[in-house]
C-alpha cells in the first residue's frame, strides 16, 4: 500500500511537470505559427483546452494531499485543540463522501463516452481526454480517506 | 429539507471543509432534488476543457511564481527606490507601488505580505519610518493591485461573467483597462498620504548614477508589462496568448538567462503553482455546475425580485452592496468569494443598471479592502505571523489605510465614469 501510494506520487509529480511544460510549448508555437505563416497546429486548441482540465485535477489532487484547499479559517482559530480535530474530521469525512459520488458519476460520464465512440481529434478517442476526471476524484477521494484516518489517529496536527 | 441541507453546509463550510466540497454537495443535492442524472455535475465540471480563455491561469500563475522565486523583486524595489527615494515618503511610495506591480502578476495570495513585506518592513523601519506605520502600510500593500492587469481575480471575474450568458456581454480586455484608474487612484491616494505622514523624514538625494544602474540591472523585467498590457491592448495578443508569451519570457530571462532559478528548483515551482491553480479552477468547476442549478432553479431572479421589493432605489442598492462585499471579503477568499457570488450578483446589479464591467471593478475594489477589514481578513493574519506582532497591533497600525481606502472604493462605487471611461474609449 505505502509502495503504491509513492508510485502515484511520483507519477502525478512527473505527470504535473510534464504537462505543464508540454502547456507552454503547444501555446508557445500556436503563437509562432500563426504570426509567421498563418497557420497552426489544428490539434493544438482542443489540446491545451484539455490540459487545462488535466492540470486542474492534478493540482486538485496535491492540494488534498497537503490538505491546501480553499477553506473558511475562521471557526477554528477558536477552537480547543479537541474540537477543532472533531470538526476537521467531519469536514474531511464529508469530503471523502461527497468526492466518492463525483467519482462515481464521473465514472459513468466517462463510460458512455467509451459507448459512444467518438474522437477527438486524429485518433485520439473522447474517451481518452476525460479519463482524468474519473482517475482525479478517485484519488482525490482516496486521499480525503486517507486524511480522515490520519486525522481520527491524531497523526495531523 | 432543502434549508436543512442549507443550514448543514454552511455548518460544515465553517467548521473548514474544503470549499470545493461544499459547492459540489449543494450542486448534487440541487440536481437530486430535481430528480436530474447526477452525471449532469460532471458534464459542467467538464466545461473547464472548453473555455479557451482558462489556459492564461496556469500559464500566469507559474509566471508569477517564477518572478517571485527569482531576484525580480530586489530589483524591483531598488529601481523605484533610485527613482523616487529623493520625495518625501519616497521609500513608502516604492513599497506601494512595488507591491501593487507584484501582485497583480502573482495575484493577492498573500505572496507579496510574505516575499515583499520581508524586504520592505526592514527597509522602512531602518529608513525611518515608524514601526507602526510601516507595518500597516505593508499589509495594506499585500491586496493593493488586484486591479491591475493581469491580476487572476480580474481574469477570473470576466470569465464566470461570460459563461453566465446573460445578455450584458464584457470581454477580459475592457476589464483589464477598467481597473487601471480605480488602481490608479487608490495608489495616489495612500502615496499621498505616506508624503504627508513622513514629511519630517530626511530624503535621499536623486543620484543619477544610482538611477542608471538601477535601470540597467532591472533591463529583462522593464519590458513586460508592456510586452503583456501592449500586446493586449494593442491587439495583438489573446489574453491566454499573452500569458503565453509572459511565461516563455520569465522562463527565459530568470531561468536562462540570469540564472536565479536552478533548474532543479522548478519541478517544486511548478507543483507550488499548480496547487494553487488546481484549488482555484476545481472550484470554479463545481460551481459551474451550482450555478446551471441556481439558474434552473430560477434563484438570482427570485432573489432580485425579493431585493427590489425592499431595496428601491441604486444608491440603497449600491450602499448595502459595499456592506455585504466588505463583509463577504473578510470572510472568504477572492476566488470563492468571486465564484459564489457573481453568478447571484450579476443578475441583480443589471437590474439596477450597473454595467458589469463596473460591477467588477466594484467588487474586486472592495475584496481588497476585506483582506485587511477587521477583525478577520486574512492578510491581518499573516503579517501578524509574518512580522510577529500581535493582532491587535495590526488592527491599530492598519486603520488609518483602511479609511482611506474605504474613501477610494466608495469613490470607486459612486462614480461609474473612472471605471467606464477607458474602455468606453477603446470601443
Amino acid at each position: 500500500m505505502r509502495h503504491l501510494l509513492l508510485i502515484i506520487r511520483f507519477t502525478e509529480e512527473a505527470l504535473i511537470s510534464l504537462l505543464l511544460s508540454a502547456m507552454i510549448l503547444i501555446a508557445g508555437a500556436q503563437i509562432l505559427l500563426r504570426n509567421l505563416f498563418d497557420s497552426g497546429l489544428h490539434w493544438g486548441d482542443p489540446l491545451l483546452r484539455l490540459l487545462v482540465l488535466w492540470l486542474t485535477m492534478l493540482g486538485a489532487l496535491l492540494a488534498t494531499r497537503n490538505n491546501q484547499h480553499i477553506r473558511i479559517d475562521l471557526l477554528s482559530r477558536y477552537l480547543t485543540p479537541d474540537w477543532r480535530r472533531l470538526s476537521e474530521v467531519i469536514g474531511l469525512a464529508f469530503s471523502t463522501l461527497v468526492c466518492a459520488l463525483l467519482a462515481w458519476h464521473a465514472t459513468r460520464f466517462v463510460y458512455y463516452e467509451w459507448q459512444d465512440g467518438g474522437m477527438l481529434f486524429g485518433t485520439v478517442p473522447v474517451w481518452l481526454g476525460q479519463i482524468i476526471l474519473p482517475v482525479g476524484f478517485v484519488l482525490i477521494t482516496l486521499r480525503f480517506a486517507i486524511l480522515t484516518v490520519q486525522t481520527v489517529r491524531g497523526r495531523l496536527p | 429539507m432543502s434549508w436543512l441541507f442549507t443550514v448543514i453546509l454552511l455548518a460544515l463550510a465553517l467548521m473548514g471543509a474544503p470549499l470545493f466540497v461544499i459547492i459540489a454537495a449543494s450542486a448534487l443535492f440541487g440536481f437530486y432534488m430535481a430528480e436530474l442524472d447526477l452525471s449532469v455535475v460532471i458534464i459542467e465540471f467538464y466545461r473547464l476543457a472548453e473555455m479557451p480563455i482558462l489556459l492564461a491561469i496556469p500559464l500566469f500563475t507559474f509566471a508569477g511564481y517564477l518572478l517571485s522565486e527569482s531576484q525580480a523583486p530586489n530589483r524591483l524595489v531598488r529601481l523605484t527606490q533610485a527613482l523616487l527615494g529623493w520625495m518625501h515618503g519616497g521609500l513608502a511610495i516604492v513599497a506601494l507601488i512595488t507591491c501593487a506591480l507584484f501582485t497583480a502578476f502573482t495575484g493577492a495570495s498573500g505572496v507579496t505580505i510574505v516575499a515583499l513585506g520581508a524586504l520592505l518592513y526592514p527597509a522602512l523601519v531602518r529608513a525611518g519610518y515608524q514601526q507602526k506605520f510601516s507595518l500597516g502600510l505593508i499589509t495594506t500593500s499585500g491586496s493593493l493591485g488586484l486591479l491591475f492587469a493581469p491580476s487572476l481575480p480580474l481574469i477570473l471575474y470576466g470569465i464566470i461573467v461570460q459563461q453566465l450568458g446573460t445578455e450584458a456581454s464584457l470581454t477580459i480586455d475592457e476589464l483589464f483597462l477598467a481597473g487601471l484608474l480605480p488602481g490608479l487612484l487608490m495608489l495616489v491616494v495612500l502615496s499621498a498620504w505616506a508624503m504627508w505622514r513622513q514629511r519630517g523624514l530626511s530624503k535621499q538625494p536623486f543620484c543619477l548614477q544610482e538611477a542608471k544602474s538601477a535601470l540597467w540591472q532591472a533591463k529583462w523585467e522593464l519590458p513586460l508589462p508592456f510586452i503583456v498590457l501592449g500586446g493586449i491592448y494593442s491587439g495583438h495578443f489573446a489574453v491566454s496568448e499573452a500569458a503565453a508569451v509572459t511565461v516563455i519570457y520569465v522562463f527565459v530571462v530568470e531561468v536562462l538567462i540570469q540564472r536565479e532559478i536552478v533548474w532543479r528548483r522548478l519541478p517544486g515551482l511548478i507543483r507550488e503553482a499548480m496547487i494553487m491553480v488546481g484549488a482555484i479552477l476545481i472550484i470554479l468547476g463545481v460551481s459551474l455546475a451550482s450555478t446551471n442549478y441556481m439558474i434552473d432553479a430560477q434563484i438570482p431572479t427570485r432573489l432580485f425580485e425579493f431585493i427590489q421589493g425592499h431595496v428601491d432605489s441604486k444608491l440603497t442598492f449600491l450602499i448595502l452592496l459595499n456592506i455585504f462585499l466588505l463583509i463577504l471579503g473578510a470572510m472568504l477568499d477572492i476566488f470563492s468569494a468571486l465564484v459564489i457570488m457573481v453568478p447571484l450578483l450579476l443578475p441583480i446589479a443589471i437590474g439596477y443598471g450597473i454595467d458589469p464591467v463596473h460591477l467588477g471593478i466594484i467588487f474586486l475594489a472592495n475584496m481588497q479592502l476585506g483582506y485587511f477589514t477587521p477583525p478577520v481578513g486574512m492578510n491581518l493574519f499573516i503579517a501578524s505571523f509574518r512580522f510577529n506582532r500581535p493582532i491587535t497591533e495590526l488592527y491599530q497600525s492598519t486603520l488609518p489605510f483602511f479609511f482611506l481606502l474605504l474613501g477610494t472604493v466608495l469613490i470607486i462605487t459612486y462614480w461609474p465614469w473612472l471605471s467606464m471611461w477607458l474602455p468606453g474609449r477603446m470601443g
